[in-house]
C-alpha cells in the first residue's frame, strides 16, 4: 500500500482494492438504503508491485457487492456475475475456482494450530505439496480422520464432491457442517448452469483474514494469472459500524483481462467502430467552426482545424489522427465540400447534406 | 482442440541434458531441430521450448510456459511465485558461502567489517547474511564467481558447489551451506488448474524415474 503523510500528520493512504471504501459508503451514507444493496463501480487503485511486467503501480477495477444478504442465492448470483461478465468481454474457456475460508479457518482451528503454524499449513496447501504436508500434519498431531481428510479436499476438484467427502466425516467436527454450505452454493451454480465451470479449490482462500465464506477466483487456459475474483465478507462491516452486514462482491483485474483477451488472439481496438470522425479545414475559421457545429449534431466527431495546415500535411495529420475524412470548406457558401476519403484516398466535392447522408449509409453498412 | 502445454526446458548447462533424458523416458521425446528455440515433442499434449535455466521461473510465473524444470536455486534467488510440483532428483548441488585457504574468516561468525561478496545469487545471499545479522556488500556477477577473491574483487563468494572440486582447484575453502538445491519440476498456478490432470499425469511418469 502506498501511504502518505498530510501536512498535519494525519496517515494518508491510496486504496489498494475498492471492498474496503464501498463498505464505507454503506455503513456512513446507506444505511437507510433496503437490504440487499447492489453497487458496483469502476476505479483505479493502487498497489506496489514487484512484478518485472506489470511496471505500472495504478491498476483498474471493475466490480460488484451484494450487501445485506447472506443466502446460497446470493453467493450464487455475484460468482455467476463474474462468469458472464468474463464472457461477455469476449474470453472463452472461462473457469471459476472456488474455495471456502469458512471451512479453511475451521479446519485450522480443529487442529489447534498457533499463528505460525497456520501460515505455514496455508503455505503447503497452496503449494500442493503433499508429501511436505503429510509430515506437516503429521509433526502437529492432527487427528487421524483430519487428515485424511485434508489430503482428500485437497484432491478434490468438484464443489459436489467437496460437500459428501465433508458429510462422511465421522464424529460431530463442527468441519462436518461446511458439507451443507457447499452443496447449498453448488446448487446456486446450478442454477445459472455453471456447474461444469465451476471447480472446487481447497487451497483457495484469498486473504483470509478477510473473507469468512466462499472464495473464487476466474482464469482462461494459457493465461498465468487469474483475471478476477472475490467472495463473502460478512465481518468487514461490522468493523466500520458496529453493525454485522453480511456481503458478497468480486472484483475484476482490467489490465489483466485486456492482456488475457490479446492472448487468446482478440483485437483489441481502442475506438469504437461505429464512430466517424472528420476533421474540418478553411480558410475561414467562422466556416470550419460552423460547418464541424453541424456535423457533430448529426452525431459525427468533428474537430476544426486550429493549425491552418494545408495539402499534404492537413491529409496526413488526418490520417495520423485517425479521422475518417477530411473536409475542406470554402469560404463562398455556394460551393460544395471538398472531401478527402482518408481510407481510400479518394477526393470528391459534395454539398454538406450529400456528405452526411453518405456518412449514414455507411454506417448502416 | 484444446491448446498444447509448454514445457520450458534448460537450453545449456547441467540440467539440459538430464531434463531431455527423463523427458523422453517419460514419453516425451523431444522432436528437435538444431539451434531451434520451440520443438514439439512426441506427444500430442506437448511442446517444449529451450531457455536459459535463470529464467524459467520467471517464463513459468507469468505463464510464459506452463511448467518447466529448473534449480530449486534459481527459483528461491527469483522469488519466483510457481508451484514447485516434483523434485526431479539429478542437478543436486549446494550453494555455499566459500572464502580463500588463507583467509581467517572460517564460519560465517568470523565475519567482522564489510566484506564484499561476489555472487551469481544477490538476492538469496543478501537475505543469508542479513538472517546471520552480517553486514556484506554483495557484488552481483555473472559466472566465474572463483575468480574475484583471486584478483582481489571480493573476500568471499556465495555458488553453487556439486563436489567442491572447482572450489579446491580454485584455492576457496567452504564455510556455510546457503541453501540445499536440486532440479525441481515447476507449474504456473494456473496453468496446474487447466492441465491438472496432464500435469499430474507427467508427474506421475517423472516420479517413476520416467
Amino acid at each position: 500500500m502506498f501511504k502518505f503523510q498530510d501536512f498535519d500528520g494525519r496517515m494518508l493512504a491510496l486504496r489498494p482494492e475498492m471492498t474496503t471504501p464501498v463498505a464505507r459508503m454503506i455503513t456512513t451514507r446507506m444505511f437507510s438504503t433496503p437490504e440487499p444493496i447492489r453497487l458496483f463501480y469502476v476505479s483505479n487503485v493502487f498497489r506496489y508491485s514487484r512484478s518485472y511486467v506489470e511496471r505500472g503501480r495504478e491498476f483498474w477495477q471493475a466490480g460488484v457487492e451484494l450487501i445485506g444478504c447472506d443466502s446460497d442465492r446470493a453467493d450464487g448470483e455475484v460468482a455467476s456475475l463474474l462468469a458472464s461478465s468474463l464472457r461477455e468481454l469476449g474470453l472463452n474457456e472461462v473457469r471459476l475456482d472456488l474455495g471456502h475460508a469458512g471451512l479453511f479457518k475451521e479446519v485450522q482451528k480443529s487442529a489447534r494450530l498457533n499463528p505460525e503454524e497456520k501460515r505455514i499449513f496455508r503455505t503447503l496447501v497452496g503449494r500442493r505439496d503433499r508429501i511436505e504436508l503429510e509430515k506437516f500434519m503429521s509433526r502437529n498431531e492432527f487427528p487421524t480422520d483430519l487428515k485424511k481428510l485434508v489430503l482428500e479436499l485437497c484432491e478434490i476438484r468438484k464443489l459436489t464432491e467437496a460437500a459428501s467427502a465433508l458429510d462422511r466425516r465421522s464424529g460431530s467436527g463442527k468441519v462436518k457442517r461446511f458439507a451443507k454450505a457447499l452443496s447449498a452454493v453448488a446448487d446456486a451454480l446450478s442454477d445459472y448452469h455453471l456447474e461444469d465451470e465451476v471447480y472446487f479449490d481447497f487451497s483457495l482462500i484469498g486473504r483470509i483474514e478477510y473473507y469468512t465464506g466462499i472464495v473464487f477466483e476466474a482464469s482462461v487456459p494459457g493465461f498465468g494469472f487469474s483475471i478476477g475474483g472475490g467472495g463473502r465478507y460478512d465481518d468487514l462491516l461490522r468493523k466500520l459500524s458496529e453493525i454485522q452486514t453480511p456481503a458478497v462482491g468480486f472484483a475484476i483485474e482490467m489490465e489483466k483481462c485486456l492482456q488475457a483477451l490479446q492472448s487468446q488472439g482478440c483485437e483489441l481496438s481502442t475506438l469504437p467502430d461505429d464512430l466517424v470522425r472528420v476533421l474540418v479545414s478553411s480558410i475561414s475559421n467562422e466556416r470550419a467552426v460552423e460547418t464541424a457545429n453541424l456535423l457533430r449534431e448529426s452525431g459525427v466527431v468533428a474537430i476544426a482545424d486550429v493549425s491552418v495546415r494545408t495539402g499534404k500535411k492537413l491529409i496526413e495529420y488526418g490520417k495520423l489522427a485517425r479521422m475518417n475524412y477530411v473536409v475542406i470548406v470554402e469560404s463562398d457558401r455556394r460551393r460544395p465540400l471538398v472531401i478527402y476519403d482518408v481510407r481510400s484516398g479518394l477526393k470528391k466535392r459534395l454539398p454538406i447534406k450529400s456528405f452526411l447522408q453518405e456518412i449514414c449509409r455507411s454506417r448502416g453498412r | 482442440m484444446k491448446s498444447k502445454i509448454r514445457i520450458a526446458v534448460p537450453n545449456k548447462g547441467r540440467l539440459k541434458q538430464p531434463t531431455i533424458d527423463i523427458l523422453r523416458r517419460s514419453g516425451v521425446k523431444i522432436l528437435k531441430r538444431e539451434r531451434v528455440y520451440d520443438s514439439e515433442t512426441s506427444s500430442s499434449r506437448f511442446r517444449v521450448s529451450f531457455m536459459r535455466a535463470f529464467d524459467i521461473p520467471l517464463y513459468v510465473q507469468y505463464g510464459a510456459a506452463d511448467v518447466g524444470f529448473t534449480g530449486h536455486d534459481i527459483i528461491v534467488e527469483r522469488d519466483a511465485d510457481v508451484l514447485e510440483l516434483l523434485d526431479v532428483g539429478f542437478g543436486r548441488c549446494n550453494l555455499v558461502v566459500a572464502v580463500p585457504k588463507n583467509s581467517r574468516i572460517r564460519t560465517i561468525e568470523d565475519i567482522t567489517d564489510v566484506p564484499r561478496v561476489a555472487t551469481e545469487y544477490p538476492n538469496t545471499s543478501r537475505k543469508f547474511f542479513a538472517s546471520k545479522g552480517k553486514q556484506v556488500e554483495i557484488l552481483p556477477v555473472r559466472g566465474a564467481t572463483e575468480l574475484a577473491p583471486m584478483l582481489g574483487l571480493a573476500e568471499i563468494i556465495v555458488d553453487v558447489s556439486t563436489t567442491g572440486e572447482t572450489l579446491a582447484k580454485n584455492n576457496l575453502r567452504q564455510v556455510a551451506v546457503v541453501l540445499e538445491s536440486s532440479c525441481r519440476f515447476v507449474c504456473n498456478k494456473i496453468a496446474y488448474r487447466t492441465f491438472e490432470r496432464e500435469v499430474r499425469e507427467l508427474i506421475d511418469r517423472l516420479k517413476g524415474g520416467g
